[in-house]
């Protein structure tokens, strides 16, 4: 009986380390489902893992999506990424980051690079997997994903001291994956 | 005696000699089988194995071959790339190949189950630009961004002597360029309205800009006057304008203006760490305007004094307010006009501004304050505007009111730059239409009653513009 319960823990142990750690995923927030699919979901805010910031409030999380922060505590510059148009993900950002239309969001950026306010727009990339990727190579990097999404290349940050498995957590998507 | 035979080496060896013949018995006896088959093998069939065996190999040669060179095109193509490249280029381009990606006419086309693979430190340290000994230059390809912003329109007005016309307004090519990661180059190149009805190129503003940090930037060139919101938040462009037109108060040297609305100078500007009250500044210094009638009034090359010219601006953003933006700006500068006594010019201005991604509230008042070297008399000049406008869908309907109000035998705005102040002011009202995000039609209306006027005796003058304005 020793024996069985020992191989049992040997074998539970070996794919426990077998399994890769970026296929570990964030666990689901309380309150919303934790399937990619499904339509209501939180949006993490992910950072690339040698940032040291941990935490931001919603304030200054907008002041660097606005383009007023230029650099991050630790010297690095700051670059926002954002999704293309048609993700439910970037309409998530625009409606309670930005707090813009889509045009509004243009032309804000149009603006401020005109002015010299900004002196970088957003990159916009075309997927959450290259997103994903293009935060884990650039150490200055900032951008979103939809918490299923998450994996263990890139750090969720906390807003306003929550993260995105907390049941009052602010960022949420309305709307199913594409 | 046995235990003498026992304990001999003899014996030993015997034993060693036992246990390898044993042990060694089963495995040579395997070899001679293998080998035997292999012998009979080779006597059936091993010519044709041997050529499928090298026919295989040879093609997997090929492969192997084919694999290599393009890993080595791609190391080239990323060598050649990452020259000078700036550190999200680098991790958008690297990152990506390294995972799998390929590129197609329309972006990028990503494996999404391959994972990441990181960049090496020395690149990534390199494309940050952390430890970098130098800023570097991407020769390989252009650095230019060009947006332009550009309005025609028609108008006219009851004012004696004028007609209606087309008029073609300011081309403004906005030309930039992120050298490196701190240097940026900013430039407006304007086509407008020259002398008489010709139309005249103008470099409006060409700046080299150095950013240190938020709290750091420092420009180099000609730009717009650090004086109060209006002349640094809307340029020369008249896309980011509700209205037609600028307020009286704020219109450029060259449209009888009253402000100095451009230096050539240095500035340095940035954000004060003030937490939640936002506070930033700019501080400026170049060579003022000129004080000689008829001469350009932006002194570009040479300045008829030696008394530089001085603006600081100093406004806040709240946090908890986000779009308000409240300042204060003044300017100090000498004007020379020959044969004349100097006289000393400082205007103080005040804004308060609150602009939403739909509604829009700018509220400045301007103090001009000229004094003659000489007279213990100071020329005021006042002025105000307040202007809001709220956008319903495509349509921002809005509403502008103006004011100014020059004393009399004011020294500077007619005998020097020919402007008629005097008293005048008079409510705008207008409807902007967005046909697209890029393209806008706009109806205004101006109604301004004259005082005091050197060029008209005309107590008000109506006026009607449609204008068309578009970014491209």
């Amino acid at each position: 009986m020793r024996h069985i319960c020992a191989v049992l823990t040997s074998l539970a142990a070996a794919l426990l380390f077998a399994l890769p750690p970026q296929h570990k995923t964030v666990e689901a927030a309380p309150g919303s489902p934790g399937t990619r699919n499904d339509p209501r979901q939180a949006l993490a805010i992910i950072v690339n893992r040698s940032n040291p910031i941990e935490n931001l409030s919603l304030t200054d999380l907008r002041k660097i999506f606005l383009g007023e922060r230029s650099r991050w505590p630790n010297g690095h510059r700051v670059t926002v990424t954002m999704m293309e148009s048609g993700y439910a993900e970037r309409d998530a950002v625009l409606r309670d980051i930005y707090r813009m239309t889509e045009s509004g969001y243009r032309n804000h950026f149009l603006k401020g690079t005109y002015t010299g306010d900004i002196p970088v727009s957003p990159k916009t990339l075309s997927s959450p997997q290259i997103l994903r990727k293009f935060i884990f190579n650039a150490p200055g990097a900032i951008g979103y994903l939809r918490a299923s999404d998450v994996d263990a290349t890139v750090k969720v940050i906390r807003i306003d001291g929550r993260f995105p498995s907390d049941l009052d957590y602010k960022l949420q998507i309305e709307g199913p994956a594409k | 005696m046995r235990m003498n035979i026992l304990r001999s080496k003899n014996f030993s060896f015997l034993l060693i000699g036992w246990a390898i013949a044993m042990r060694g018995f089963p495995l040579m006896l395997g070899i001679l089988a293998n080998t035997t088959i292999l012998q009979a093998q080779a006597s059936n069939g091993g010519a044709d194995v041997d050529k499928q065996t090298i026919q295989l190999l040879l093609r997997r040669i090929e492969q192997l071959e084919a694999a290599d060179k393009q890993l080595q095109q791609r190391v080239a193509q990323l060598e050649t790339a990452q020259h000078g490249i700036t550190l999200e280029a680098a991790a958008e381009a690297l990152a990506p190949a390294s995972a799998g990606i390929e590129k197609s006419q329309h972006g990028l086309r990503l494996d999404s189950t391959s994972p990441p693979v990181a960049l090496p430190s020395e690149t990534r340290t390199a494309a940050q630009g952390e430890a970098a000994p130098s800023e570097r230059v991407d020769d390989g390809k252009t650095l230019l961004n060009i947006r332009g912003f550009g309005d025609y329109g028609f108008g006219g007005s009851n004012q004696k002597g004028t007609t209606t016309a087309f008029s073609l307004g300011q081309v403004d090519f906005f030309i930039s360029s992120n050298i490196s990661e701190r240097f940026r180059f900013v430039s407006d190149l304007v086509f407008e309205k020259g002398v008489g009805n010709a139309y005249e190129e103008d470099l409006e503003r060409v700046l080299l800009e150095y950013r240190y940090s938020d709290y750091f930037k420092m420009a180099f060139g000609r730009d717009q006057t650090a004086i109060g919101y209006y002349n640094l938040a809307f340029r020369h462009s008249s896309w980011f304008q509700i209205p037609t037109g600028r307020p009286f108060l704020f219109r450029f040297e060259d449209e009888g203006g009253i402000l100095p609305g451009h230096i050539v100078g240095a500035s340095a500007s940035g954000q004060i760490p003030t937490g939640k009250l936002g506070l930033h500044y700019i501080a400026e210094v170049g060579n003022g305007r000129a004080g000689a009638a008829g001469a350009a009034p932006v002194q570009n090359f040479v300045d008829d004094n030696t008394h530089k010219a001085v603006a600081v601006n100093i406004f806040a953003r709240p946090d908890f307010l986000p779009g308000l933006q409240v300042g204060f700006s003044a300017y100090r500068d000498v004007l020379s006009p020959p044969n004349a006594a100097k006289i000393g010019e400082t205007d103080l201005n005040t804004y308060i501004v609150l602009e939403r991604s739909r509604f829009e509230w700018l509220n400045e008042a301007l103090l001009i304050r000229h004094t003659p070297e000489g007279l213990p008399h100071t020329f005021n000049t006042s002025g105000f505007y307040t202007q809001i406008s709220q956008r319903f869908g495509s349509y921002t309907p809005y509403f502008r009111y103006q004011y100014a109000n020059a004393p009399n035998n004011e020294p500077v705005f007619f005998p020097i730059y020919q402007v008629s102040v005097g008293l005048q002011h008079g409510p705008s009202v207008g409807l902007r239409y967005d046909f697209s995000e890029s393209v806008a039609a706009k109806l205004q209306y101006d109604y301004t009653y004259l005082r005091r006027q050197q060029t008209t005796t005309q107590p008000s003058i109506s006026q009607l513009a449609l204008q068309l304005s578009f970014a491209f």
